[in-house]
């Protein structure tokens, strides 16, 4: 079931709108476009945001609960959309191969898009490459650590029983040798996880 | 030799004398309208009862519009009761993309913009453009002004009102929920006076043909249909006055009070949320049409901020007049609507919203038409002039 429709994109990124049934992904969750012939892309959610759909409206306070404006105001929440910016960071090729790199097309305009089960992390796993690509080459609109915090409850969240403390121990390592050794950082990381 | 700037477009310099004098201008007028409105309040206090005030009008025949009151005195006003909790309220407004002279082949686009609120419910609202695009000759034929062979703003105009009618008609009906109060409201004048100004009679008798019929559905489907406008600049019940003042006699007094809207008059009579008496427009194009699709209206004060109002004129046909439960409808709904819509109806701004074509839709527009022909091995012809303006070179 789709969750929304990207409607920007590039190799590196897309923006998705978010369907009005739909809830809105969770920020460092991931999420999946099919391409046709069989490519799939996955994204990490590194940015939700809340706007109005026409770019000369924007939205004011109007002194109302919820409820009275869906009585008496009924379009203001029809104006509101959500969209979402995920950064690829892996793709699956024709033959189901997971490759955590830049996949070598952009999603679609209009492609759906999906949220992926928390196991999807169990695919996204060992060597953490994609860590790699997040730590060095980060959105720069995106306080990086915060989504690294996200991105390690997600390895938790996707796993039942000691697997997942393992995952994460592995996880971290990864973490440690791509911030060098800055116990400080990683362990400010480590300590938002609980 | 020294250096002369460069002129701006626009020279203000030589503007600002003019501005000031402007200023001064106003000033002077201003003055004399505040002496015409203390006479017309007088007259107003001293006009007598309605059956009297119209034979009054009857006898000297004026030679301006006067309204014609419905009512029984003139002084009349009413509060707004409550509104329903609940009642279905649609709006329409149109707006259109006029024939371009320097474009090949000629052709024009009217765009409805209309939503549906339940209010008081927790029903989702309906908003949508329905856009109609005019382009087959023999369609055109029929619009095309003798004189220029080509087809006029006005015309264009004249189909876009008749396009919102009946866009308006189709939602109010789509929109109707058994034992819900309904009313349909629209932005602008009912009174279609500009018909008259198209000078082709065979097509002006077709459009009042059709707009009555649209008038006609409203009326069978028993839908209250209102028209609103803000800062309305007629004076029918100013010219009501002037005949009560004598103005028509052959010693009329030194003070006419030509040059006053009514809105002024009703400003200082009506108090916050009050409506006026209901007045049948003199509007000559009224007389063709059949008396119960005549257009009445009242004048609406609107509050607004510090405690003053704002007048607004709410039209509607005359079937509409005879039921005063429709216009207590009618009056408690547009008071509520210019609540949220800070002085102006929140649902016809909503509507607006969806009826307007900005530039930027306007390009997109002849891009689409010129791709279209394009595929099919034509091509859309833009003059020169006209690629000039779109995009100005240095």
């Amino acid at each position: 079931m789709p969750i929304g429709e990207v409607i920007e994109s590039s190799t590196r990124q897309f923006v998705a709108e978010v369907y009005r049934d739909q809830a809105p992904p969770a920020f460092g969750s991931w999420v999946c476009v099919a391409l046709p012939e069989g490519w799939r892309l996955y994204g990490l959610v590194s940015h939700v945001e809340l706007g109005s759909t026409e770019p000369g409206r924007r939205p004011m306070a109007l002194g109302r609960t919820p409820e009275e404006l869906r009585r008496e105001m009924p379009h203001v929440l029809e104006l509101i959309r959500t969209t979402f910016r995920a950064q690829v960071l892996a793709y699956e090729d024709p033959q189901g191969r997971m490759h955590q790199t830049l996949p070598p097309y952009p999603a679609s305009i209009h492609a759906f898009v999906e949220a992926c089960p928390p196991t999807i992390v169990q695919r996204l796993s060992r060597p953490y490459d994609f860590l790699r690509m997040l730590v060095q080459s980060p959105d720069p609109a995106v306080p990086i650590d915060d989504l690294l915090v996200a991105v390690l409850r997600q390895i938790q969240k996707g796993y039942h029983g000691p697997e997942g403390t393992q995952a994460l121990i592995e996880a971290g390592r990864m973490l440690s040798r791509l911030l060098r050794d800055d116990h400080e950082r990683l362990e400010a990381i480590l300590r938002r996880l609980d | 030799m020294g250096f002369k700037p460069q002129s701006a477009v626009l020279d203000f310099a030589q503007l600002q004398q003019q501005l000031q004098d402007f200023a001064a201008y106003q000033w002077r007028q201003r003055n004399v309208l505040q002496e015409k409105l203390r006479a017309a309040l007088e007259a107003w206090a001293a006009a007598p009862e309605a059956e009297a005030l119209n034979k009054q009008v009857k006898d000297v025949r004026p030679s301006w519009l006067v309204a014609q009151l419905l009512g029984t005195r003139l002084q009349e006003c009413r509060d707004a009761p409550e509104r329903p909790a609940t009642v279905t309220v649609v709006a329409a407004d149109g707006s259109q993309i006029f024939p371009d002279r320097h474009v090949e082949p000629p052709c024009f686009l009217l765009n409805v913009g209309r939503v549906a609120f339940q209010l008081g419910t927790l029903e989702p609202p309906r908003m949508e453009s329905v856009p109609r695009f005019y382009y087959r000759q023999e369609d055109l034929r029929d619009f095309l002004d003798d004189r220029f062979e080509a087809i006029t703003v006005e015309v264009v105009s004249a189909l876009r009102d008749e396009y919102e009618l009946e866009a308006l008609l189709e939602l109010a009906t789509e929109a109707r929920r058994a034992g819900r109060p309904l009313v349909a409201l629209l932005d602008g004048t009912l009174i279609r006076w500009m018909i008259r100004r198209l000078h082709q009679r065979e097509l002006e008798e077709r459009l009042i043909q059709r707009y009555a019929e649209l008038l006609e559905g409203f009326q069978k489907e028993q839908i209250p249909l209102a028209s609103y406008i803000s800062r309305p600049g007629g004076a029918e019940v100013v010219n009501l006055l002037r005949v009560v003042r004598g103005e028509c006699t052959p010693q009329p007094p030194a003070l006419s009070l030509e040059g006053l809207p009514d809105r002024l008059l009703f400003a200082q009579l009506l108090k916050p949320g009050e409506r006026s008496a209901v007045f049948l427009s003199g509007s000559h194009i009224q007389w063709a049409y059949a008396r119960e699709h005549q257009i009445a209206y009242v004048y609406l004060a609107v509050p607004a901020r510090y405690g003053t109002v704002e007048i607004a004129r709410i039209e509607f046909p005359q079937w509409v007049a005879e039921h005063t439960d429709w216009l207590d409808l009618l009056h408690a709904v547009l008071l509520k609507e210019c609540e949220k819509g800070q002085g102006y109806p929140m649902v016809l701004a909503e509507a607006h919203e969806r009826a307007i074509i900005r530039g930027v839709d306007r390009e997109a527009f002849y891009d689409l038409i010129g791709r279209q022909l394009l595929q099919n091995g034509m091509t859309l012809e833009s003059s020169r002039k006209q690629m000039s303006k779109r995009r100005p070179v240095l």
